[in-house]
């Protein structure tokens, strides 16, 4: 897999504001709700090129998913968003009933979600999605690391039927992936890097701190991780997780959710039956969060362990437990 | 405008809905009997008339929506969908069992759920306050596609606790939905109890109105009303519209009437056959105007409406087939504009064939002709103009008169057989008692064909009289003198009723006695049967269940 040499920063929602625009063009019945926030979420760029196809309902997240479940079973593509906290915060029971249940072509695609939602506060710091979306049947779960892949992921959702949530990130991200050779499927993790002592399993904005982490270890502790980009939570890559196990022996999994129920509860479910092997769960330690201004995210990241040089901490003492 | 509904034939399904929707309960043991009565005119009028469908091609893309946003009504809706033809008619005993198709809850057909559902079933209820921000979307998208298709949303008042029906109500007026409509099954009770005690709803109509929807109140099983309010929801412009159905929970079953107890409970199997004799057993009071006096017609069927009738009985004389002259059709039309009550028209006239299409333009439901006025081909030609025109056919036969020969091969489409027991001519005439055993012996022949419409009886029928030949089978009771001829018409209709209902009540407890559940029965009726004890000489029977 090739990462991007640049490493420029770029904005995930911007990212999807401008896929839903480029697939409503190729696909007259992609249709777009919102709910109050289609100014942050990037979706009012959707709105001011079709604006017949664009609904915001206001601050009413149950309405705004179910009022996309209707316009799917009328066959459209339907794209809902809002903040993370409130979808699926708000709605989970529409979700389940009005949109999974029938399986509707509903694409739930969230923003702010985790602790780098920064300011806001706990209040707005989603760290339960995950466990809730990946619990119910017919949902699938996509958690992108980059600009790039939020691009590559929303065509890939357009083209998979069904309901989909995808969970983005509030602040800008590393560009990780090279637009011209980067991959998405749903069901595949991505091995952005081979290794031997252990292998980092990451989703979201904590795909980057893998790498760094696996810089750190290599570098202070002498130890080869392998990164794997698990975007794909849910179906989740059993045959690669199976692979890193058997080749590394150890498995660690980094999410800006609770360490229960999210890719940590999923990679262990998945290798806990195939080829069982330590699996080291690092997220938020069932904790709430709280607010950090923009410049001090990476402060919050650190005081609650999702710091790279936290993380290479952990993953290092992981290591040594084992031998 | 013409509600076009056939009203008999529509009574008679939704009957037929009550029916199987009791026998599913029953039978699964469970379920939610009180909804599926209270919402059975209300989805029997759109599934039987205002609903555009194909029961052999339900995706088809021109079609109007039917969203179940009150997904415990269940029973009846599936009952609604099998006598619609969707789905065999038997089916409905696999209720709520493991691997029927009749899900506790309706849930959405599709490929992935064909085990579960049956074709037809556009929404996955049972999860409250969903439906009408669905139906948003759908209206929203069918608007989006140029379709000019409708959609159609029931919506339950104990639901509207729910804040995401409002959420809904807001983006509905908001986006202009006038290809929307909401019915509010108000039957004021909730699965813990009176809607106004768990969390009051009132005032409902100022909340939809402060909604900015286009609000029509009705009584919700009053099928006219349902198909007026209907028709005029469809020409509304620029807004939704929500009809608030004023229903009665368990309507049909009197004691599962208004009773928070019948929320979600099933009858024990055993009392099928008295339920649905009860129901079977449903009867219509017509007054007809022309009792005292050929006068003050509009106060009399304003009256009438007032005081509980359910149609009105219309006695068109032309002088020449009866010795005296009444109303004509120009009349007829003039009365029409008063009321959306029933009109049911008795044309003692000559040739009716002659001038049967100006009936049809005053807006009769019911038109029943004579069988001595009119050969089999006149009647035929008659017959099939009225059920295109969405009139429900009557045949009359006089006291002295047989049903005719033909008869029997218009069984599928006539709706009622007006058996006279007097003379026609003019009102105030007793009775004439040789007509039982020839109304017993018509209903025997009539059922025994087949026969699924009404008997009506007309002529000296008052409390006395009612009861014979209610017994004997006739389940339209036209009423003259026994409702005019006392300034209380209320307490009249209500004496009629009382004097009809005597007579079934026997019956059940009757019914009870042979299959052996005689004192199941008293206990379940018990407060039922205390105002009646004293008729059926059961007072110390009731007096000692305690």
């Amino acid at each position: 897999m090739l990462l991007s040499k640049g490493k420029a920063s770029l904005d995930m929602r911007s990212a999807y504001g401008d896929s839903l625009v480029e697939a409503g063009l190729k696909y007259p019945q992609i249709v777009c709700v919102g709910a109050d926030t289609t100014d942050s979420l990037k979706t009012k760029k959707f709105g001011n090129k079709f604006p017949e196809r664009f609904f915001n309902v206001g601050i009413a997240e149950a309405n705004l998913v179910s009022v996309a479940a209707g316009l799917a079973m009328a066959g459209k593509i339907a794209f809902a968003s809002t903040y993370a906290a409130f979808l699926p915060g708000r709605c989970l029971d529409q979700i389940r009933n009005a949109i999974c249940y029938p399986n509707l072509n509903v694409k739930l695609v969230v923003s702010h979600a985790g602790l780098t939602v920064g300011p806001d506060g706990a209040s707005h710091q989603q760290i339960e999605d995950l466990a809730t979306m990946r619990a119910i049947p017919n949902m699938k779960v996509i958690v992108p690391s980059d600009a790039i892949s939020v691009m590559k992921l929303i065509s890939t959702s357009v083209r998979t039927r069904g309901p989909v949530y995808m969970r983005l990130a509030r602040p800008p991200s590393e560009v990780l992936y090279d637009d011209s050779t980067a991959e998405f499927s749903l069901g595949k993790g991505n091995l952005l890097r081979e290794g031997k002592d252990a292998t980092l399993i990451g989703c979201g904005l904590m795909v980057s701190t893998s790498i760094k982490a696996a810089e750190i270890l290599r570098e202070e502790y002498s130890i080869n991780c392998g990164v794997i980009d698990m975007f794909s939570v849910k179906p989740i890559d059993d045959e690669l997780l199976e692979k890193a196990a058997k080749d590394t022996g150890l498995l660690v999994s980094i999410e800006e959710h609770n360490i229960f129920g999210g890719l940590g509860g999923a990679v262990a479910e998945s290798v806990s039956s195939r080829y069982p092997v330590p699996v080291e769960r690092i997220g938020v330690a069932d904790v709430f969060g709280e607010s950090a201004r923009d410049e001090e995210l990476e402060l919050l990241l650190d005081v609650y362990g999702l710091s790279p040089a936290n993380v290479a901490k952990k993953v290092a003492e992981a290591v040594k437990r084992r031998k | 405008m013409t509600l076009k509904m056939r009203y008999l034939d529509l009574k008679t399904k939704i009957r037929a809905v009550r029916m199987l929707a009791i026998e599913g309960i029953a039978e699964a043991g469970s379920g939610h009997p009180g909804a599926s009565f209270s919402a059975a005119e209300i989805m029997g009028a759109l599934y039987f008339r205002k609903l555009v469908h194909n029961q052999f091609d339900p995706f088809w893309k021109g079609r109007d929506y039917f969203i179940n946003s009150k997904g415990h009504s269940a029973p009846g809706f599936y009952a609604t969908l099998a006598v619609s033809g969707y789905f065999p008619i038997e089916e409905i005993k696999s209720l709520r069992g493991f691997g029927s198709r009749l899900q506790g809850h309706p849930v959405r057909y599709s490929e992935q759920q064909q085990k579960w559902s049956v074709p037809g079933i556009e929404y996955s209820g049972g999860s409250e306050g969903i439906g009408l921000s669905v139906s948003v979307g759908l209206a929203l998208a069918n608007r989006l596609d140029g379709n000019a298709n409708h959609i159609f949303t029931l919506i339950g008042d104990g639901e509207s606790n729910e804040g995401q029906v409002w959420e809904a109500a807001m983006s509905a007026a908001k986006f202009r939905l006038d290809n929307l409509t909401a019915i509010l099954d108000r039957n004021r009770i909730q699965q813990d109890g009176f809607t106004e005690d768990i969390m009051p709803l009132d005032p409902v109509r100022d909340k939809w109105v402060a909604f900015n929807w286009n609000v029509i109140e009705i009584d919700g099983h009053r099928v006219e009303q349902l198909i007026d309010a209907i028709n005029k929801s469809l020409e509304v412009k620029d807004k939704p519209t929500i009809i608030i159905a004023n229903t009665v929970k368990g309507y049909g079953i009197k004691h599962m009437t208004n009773n928070p107890q019948w929320h979600g409970k099933a009858p024990p199997r055993k009392q099928t056959p008295i339920l649905l004799e009860e129901l079977d057993c449903e009867f219509l009071i017509a007054p007809s105007i022309i009792a005292g006096g050929k006068e003050n017609y509009e106060e009399k069927i304003r009256m009438a409406e007032r005081g509980g009738a359910d149609i009105i009985h219309l006695d068109v004389m032309d002088g020449r087939f009866v010795p005296n002259h009444t109303f004509l059709a120009d009349t007829i039309h003039k009365l029409r504009k008063i009321t959306s009550m029933p009109f049911d028209a008795h044309l003692m006239i000559e040739s009716p064939a002659a001038v049967i299409d100006d009936y049809i333009a005053a807006r009769c439901d019911v038109i029943t002709v004579h069988a001595e006025a009119c050969k089999q081909d006149e009647f035929s030609e008659i017959n099939s103009k009225l059920i295109s025109n969405g009139i429900s056919p009557g045949i009359a036969i006089n006291p002295d008169t047989a049903l005719p020969d033909w008869i029997w091969d218009y069984l599928d489409s006539i709706d009622v057989i007006n058996i006279l027991s007097v003379n026609p001519g003019f009102p105030g005439q007793k009775f004439i008692p040789t007509v039982l055993p020839k109304m017993i012996n018509a209903v025997k022949e009539l059922r025994r064909n087949g026969y699924k419409g009404y008997v009506e009886a007309d002529g000296g029928i008052d409390s006395l009289t009612l009861p014979l030949v209610y017994e004997a089978g006739a389940r339209i009771l036209v009423t003259g003198n026994a409702v005019y001829g006392t300034p209380d018409i209320q307490g009249a209709i209500l004496q009629l009723k009382h004097s009809a209902n005597v007579v079934l009540e026997k019956k059940l407890l009757n019914l009870s006695t042979s299959i052996g559940i005689r004192d199941d029965w008293l206990k379940t009726r018990k407060h039922i049967l205390i105002p009646f004890a004293n008729e059926l000489e059961i007072e110390e029977e009731i007096h000692a269940l305690k």
